[in-house]
C-alpha cells in the first residue's frame, strides 16, 4: 500500500534510496523535537537527526517489522543522542583539564526546548503519541492507524501525556525559581 | 459526572474527539465551573505551545542533507571492504531489481568487444597457404567458439557472425549480446529478467573492433605472404587436421588447423603478447537464422530506458576496475598476473559484486559502464611486454611506492605508472622499475 512506512521501506530495500526522502519528510520534525529535547540545542539536534536517519537507512534490513519503523527510528535517535552527550562530556572534561579548571561547565539548556525536553522524558508510549500529533502533524485518527491502536487509546494516551507534561513543566519552573 | 471526570475529558474536548453528547455535556459544565475553565485554559495553553513549537520545527528540511550523507556514506563503504560485507545484507536489491542485472551486464558487455580490439597492423609481410585461408576471406557467416586464455580454464564465447553482426553468448554468464558493428550499436538481453538494453559503442571502440570477419581477414591477409611453417597432421576435436604456423615474433603467433580435404579451418590459435585466443568448432557459410542477429528487442523483453555509452574510456576507468577487483575479490592484494583471460573470467564476479553494493541502481549502472570502459582501456593497450607491463604480484593495496602497472600512452614519451595506492605518475622510460 503506497504511503505507508512499510511501502517506502520496501522501496528502499529494493534499491530506490531516493524514496527514503519520504520517510525523512514524515519524521524529521518528530526526530528534531525529540533530539532537541535531549540535546537542548537546535543545531546539535539537526546534526543528530541527520545521523539518525542515515544510520536507519543503512540498518534498514535489520528492521524486522516495517510497521515498527517509527519506534525503531526513535530508538536509533536515542542512541545517537547518548553518543553525542558522551562525546560532549568528554570534550568538556578535556577542555576543563586543559584550562586547569576544576569546574566543568554544564551544557546550556535552551529555554526554548524545555517543552521538548519534558516530552523526551515521557514514557515511550506517551512520547510517541505527543510527537506524532504535534510535530509529525498527524491527526488522532492517523496516529491510531500508524500505531495500530484504537482511537480511544490514542485519546487516553494523549490526555495522560498532557497531565504528565504539565506536571513536569511545573516542576521545572519551580526548580528554576529556586536556582535564581 | 464530577469535576475530576470532566477534567479528564478536556484534552479530548479541545482535540475535537468527543461525541456530540459528551461535547455538549462538557460545554454545559464549563459554563458553571470556574475551576474546570481554569483547567481548560491551561490545557489550551499547553496545546498552543505544542502546536507552535511543532510548526517551527516542521520548517526544517533535512531531506537533501540526509540523502547527501547517504550517498557520501555509500561511496565510503564502497572503498572499505569490511564495511561492504556488512552492507551486503541488503541482498534483496540484487534479487529483485531488473535494472541491477542489466547494470551488472554492462560490466561484462565490453568483453564482447575487446577481444579483437587492437590498433594498427601487428603483422608484416608475405607467404601463401591460400587454400586454407580462402574460406576465411570469403565466408559471409561463421559460427565458432572462442576461448580467451587456456582451454581448460578460459571462459568460452559462442559466436554467430553474419556479416557485420554478431550474436554472442557466454559459458560463464547468461547474457546475450547482439552486436551491430556497422551501426555501432549493441543490444544486450538478460533472459532471467527479460530485460533488454541498447548500448552505444561509437567512437574508438567501434573503430578498433571493426567488423569481426574483417578482423580475421586482416590477420589472414597479413599472414598470407609470410613464411608459414607446416605442422603436419593431427587430430583436432576428433577430426583430422593439417596445421600451419606463422609468427611475427615477439608479439604475434598464429596457428591454423584445417580440414585436409576441404581446406576449411577448424581451429585458429592466436597469441598476441601473452594473450591467447582460441577459435574452435569453426564452421563457415552455414545456414543461419538471421533473426538471431536482429537488433530489434525480442517479444517478451522489456527495453531499459537507460542509455549506455561505451564510446569513451580512460585510465581512471581502468583504475576503478583494479580497485574493485583488488578490494572486493582479492581482499586487498593485487593479482599474481594480469591478462585478458583473467579479466574475462572475473567479469561475472565483478558484475555480481557491483550488484551487491549498497548503492542505487543508477550508481550500479554507472559503475558497470565504468568497468566496461576500464576493460576496453586495458585491451587497447596492445600486447603485453611491449606497451605495458604488470608488476603487482605481492603488492598490497595502499602501498604508495610500489609500481604495479605501467604503460605508454599513444604518442607519449613518458610512461604512466600506477602504484599500489592507485596513484599515477609520469615516469621517463629510463626511470621505470626494472
Amino acid at each position: 500500500m503506497p504511503d505507508t512506512d512499510k511501502y517506502y521501506i520496501e522501496r528502499c530495500l529494493d534499491g530506490h534510496p531516493d524514496d527514503f526522502r519520504y520517510l525523512v519528510r514524515r519524521y524529521q520534525a518528530v526526530l528534531l523535537a525529540h533530539l532537541a529535547g535531549k540535546l537542548g540545542n537546535k543545531d546539535k539536534a539537526e546534526e543528530a537527526a541527520q545521523e539518525s536517519f542515515v544510520r536507519a537507512y543503512f540498518k534498514m534490513d535489520s528492521l524486522k517489522k516495517a510497521d515498527l519503523f517509527y519506534s525503531w527510528l526513535l530508538g536509533i535517535a536515542d542512541n545517537v543522542a547518548k553518543e553525542h552527550q558522551r562525546n560532549e562530556q568528554i570534550r568538556r572534561q578535556r577542555e576543563a583539564v586543559r584550562s586547569f579548571s576544576e569546574e566543568v561547565p554544564q551544557p546550556e539548556l535552551s529555554q526554548d526546548f524545555a517543552l521538548e525536553s519534558a516530552i523526551a522524558e515521557l514514557p515511550q508510549a506517551y512520547r510517541e503519541v505527543i510527537l506524532l500529533r504535534y510535530y509529525g502533524q498527524h491527526s488522532c485518527n492517523q496516529i491510531a492507524q500508524r500505531l495500530d491502536m484504537p482511537l480511544g487509546t490514542v485519546t487516553k494516551t494523549l490526555s495522560r501525556a498532557y497531565a504528565m507534561l504539565r506536571n513536569s513543566l511545573q516542576q521545572r519552573e519551580r526548580s528554576e525559581v529556586y536556582e535564581v | 459526572m464530577n469535576c475530576a471526570e470532566y477534567k479528564e475529558l478536556l484534552v479530548a474536548f479541545i482535540e475535537g474527539l468527543l461525541d456530540e453528547t459528551e461535547k455538549h455535556s462538557v460545554a454545559e459544565h464549563l459554563k458553571s465551573c470556574a475551576s474546570c475553565r481554569a483547567e481548560l485554559k491551561e490545557v489550551s495553553n499547553l496545546r498552543d505551545h505544542l502546536i507552535k513549537n511543532g510548526k517551527i520545527l516542521a520548517q526544517s528540511n533535512l531531506e537533501d542533507k540526509v540523502l547527501d550523507r547517504i550517498i557520501r556514506e555509500q561511496s565510503v563503504r564502497l572503498k572499505t571492504t569490511s564495511k561492504i560485507d556488512a552492507s551486503l545484507n541488503i541482498r534483496r536489491i540484487i534479487m529483485k531489481s531488473k535494472i541491477t542485472r542489466i547494470a551488472a551486464a554492462a560490466a561484462i558487455i565490453i568483453t564482447a568487444l575487446i577481444t579483437f580490439y587492437f590498433v594498427g597492423n601487428p603483422l608484416g609481410a608475405t607467404v601463401t597457404f591460400a587454400d586454407v585461408i580462402k574460406p576465411i576471406l570469403n565466408a559471409r557467416t561463421v559460427v565458432f567458439d572462442m576461448i580467451v586464455g587456456s582451454e581448460e580454464t578460459g571462459p568460452v564465447m559462442h559466436d554467430i557472425v553474419v556479416g557485420s553482426k554478431i550474436r554472442r553468448t557466454f559459458s560463464n554468464m547468461d547474457t546475450i549480446l547482439i552486436i551491430d558493428l556497422d551501426n555501432a550499436k549493441m543490444l544486450t538481453l538478460d533472459p532471467t529478467s527479460k530485460t533488454a538494453a541498447y548500448i552505444d559503442i561509437q567512437g574508438p571502440l567501434q573503430e578498433g573492433t571493426k567488423n569481426f570477419l574483417e578482423f580475421v581477414r586482416n590477420i589472414v591477409n597479413n599472414l598470407k605472404d609470410m613464411p608459414a611453417q607446416e605442422l603436419g597432421q593431427k587430430d583436432i576435436d576428433g577430426r583430422k587436421a593439417i596445421g600451419f604456423y606463422v609468427a611475427d615474433k615477439p608479439n604475434i603467433e598464429l596457428t591454423i588447423w584445417a580440414d585436409p580435404d576441404t581446406a576449411q579451418p577448424i581451429r585458429i590459435e592466436l597469441l598476441m603478447g601473452q594473450s591467447l585466443y582460441i577459435l574452435k568448432n569453426i564452421e563457415f557459410d552455414v545456414l543461419v537464422d538471421e533473426t538471431l542477429v536482429s537488433t530489434d528487442v525480442p517479444a517478451g523483453y522489456t527495453l531499459s530506458q537507460k542509455q549506455f555509452d561505451m564510446s569513451q574510456f580512460t585510465e581512471q576507468d581502468f583504475i576503478t576496475v583494479l580497485r574493485l577487483w583488488v578490494e572486493h575479490l582479492l581482499g586487498g592484494s593485487f593479482p599474481q598476473s594480469l591478462s585478458l583471460q583473467e579479466l574475462m573470467s572475473l567479469t561475472p564476479a565483478i558484475g555480481e559484486k557491483i550488484g551487491q553494493l549498497n548503492i542505487s541502481d543508477e550508481e550500479k549502472t554507472q559503475l558497470g559502464i565504468t568497468m566496461g570502459r576500464g576493460f576496453v582501456f586495458f585491451q587497447q593497450l596492445g600486447p603485453n611486454g611491449v606497451d605495458w607491463h604488470y608488476a603487482g604480484s605481492g603488492v598490497k593495496l595502499g602501498e604508495t611506492n610500489k609500481a604495479v602497472f605501467w604503460y605508454r600512452p599513444k604518442d607519449s614519451a613518458p610512461y604512466r605508472v600506477i602504484y599500489g595506492d592507485l596513484s599515477v605518475k609520469d615516469v621517463a622510460p629510463n626511470d621505470l622499475p626494472k
